[in-house]
């Protein structure tokens, strides 16, 4: 090796501990983009808090629970909207497409804060309160959701492929836009699907 | 005593200022808290006392929406009682964190200038002797004549 060769090596060396002990000033200059995707998750788990036996055969007066689950993994704390909405077969669902939430009235709400990483969880009972049948369709008049009592007068027909009046308990997820100051669609939803023959 | 009969519109529309009210002090403590969180300050303790704030603004809402517009009023008003206080608290915190901040970064700028310095100096000397000790063996292995 000649002597050029010793002095590239001592430079390039020398240069890397001078970037090494220069670096937590400069830790303070250059910031590092977070790495990974930034998300929200919802999920819905059954009575034993597990994904399984989920409330689908109830009846009126009976009282059903859940556990209605968010998780935050945006990079920095949320503040969060859950929707408790409440509908038939036919009438709308979020657009997942178009990012649209249902156009249905919210039955129940929770507004929580999650740092990030954080879950927040939290039981939802609901129970149906008022149920009429009238021929070949049923009206739900109200229902209950963590002991307080909503009006909803949604009517179902009978599905006679799957042989029931089938109705939709469902949760969706909003997050407040800082910049906008206003809460907007979290493009999630969950729901569990209610049959009300029994 | 007098008592004045407050219409149930009347009601209604204390119960709705109340809660707009109530949301806009939420929106203003949760962008204190962002502001705090993002000068590094620790917001566990104020997430806590905002969710507070956030389960009293449902409970006015949901209780606007079943037409109980006097606990409407009731809970808005101590959600915006709570959220003041977190406007204040998130203030504080986050001047303290930026303060910590300027105090950890001469530090780190401190560490870094004697780093820096070390290794620049124990380059150049380190150099300087290899350099010598180079050329005096370079300088032993020349061919003599004898």
């Amino acid at each position: 090796m000649k002597f050029q060769d010793y002095r590239t090596v001592f430079q390039v060396s020398s240069l890397a501990l001078v970037l090494l002990a220069a670096s937590p000033a400069l830790s303070l200059i250059v910031s590092f983009p977070r790495s990974g995707e930034s998300f929200s998750e919802l999920w819905l788990l059954g009575p034993n808090h597990m994904a399984e036996n989920f409330p689908f055969n109830v009846q009126a007066g009976e009282e059903n629970s859940l556990f209605l689950g968010v998780g935050n993994q945006l990079g920095n704390s949320a503040y969060y909207l859950v929707y408790v909405k409440f509908r038939n077969q036919t009438q709308p669902l979020p657009n997942s497409n178009s990012s649209e939430p249902s156009s249905l009235p919210s039955i129940h709400e929770f507004q929580f804060l999650l740092e990030d990483g954080d879950v927040w969880e939290t039981p939802v009972t609901f129970e149906i309160l008022d149920a009429l049948v009238h021929g070949d369709s049923m009206v739900v008049e109200s229902v209950s959701v963590n002991d307080r009592v909503f009006q909803v007068d949604c009517s179902s027909t009978w599905d006679s492929e799957n042989k029931g009046f089938y109705f939709q308990l469902f949760f969706e997820l909003w997050v407040y836009n800082s910049e906008r100051s206003t809460f907007e669609f979290h493009d999630r939803f969950v729901g569990i699907w209610l049959n009300m023959t029994g | 005593m007098l008592m004045f009969p407050v219409s149930a519109a009347g009601n209604q529309e204390v119960a709705a200022s109340r809660i707009s009210e109530a949301e806009w002090w939420m929106a203003q403590a949760y962008e204190a808290v962002l502001d705090a969180e993002s000068a590094d300050a620790d917001v566990s303790g104020l997430l806590v006392r905002l969710n507070d704030a956030a389960e009293l603004l449902s409970e006015a809402r949901m209780a606007f929406d079943g037409g109980d517009f006097d606990e409407a009023a009731g809970f808005a008003e101590s959600m915006s009682e709570v959220g003041y206080e977190i406007v204040d608290e998130a203030e504080l915190l986050e001047i303290e964190a930026a303060k910590a901040r300027v105090h950890s970064s001469w530090g780190f700028l401190a560490i870094s200038v004697l780093g820096v310095s070390v290794v620049v100096v124990a380059s150049v000397l380190g150099y300087s002797f290899f350099k010598r000790r180079y050329y005096r063996r370079l300088s032993k292995m020349k061919p003599r004549v004898e």
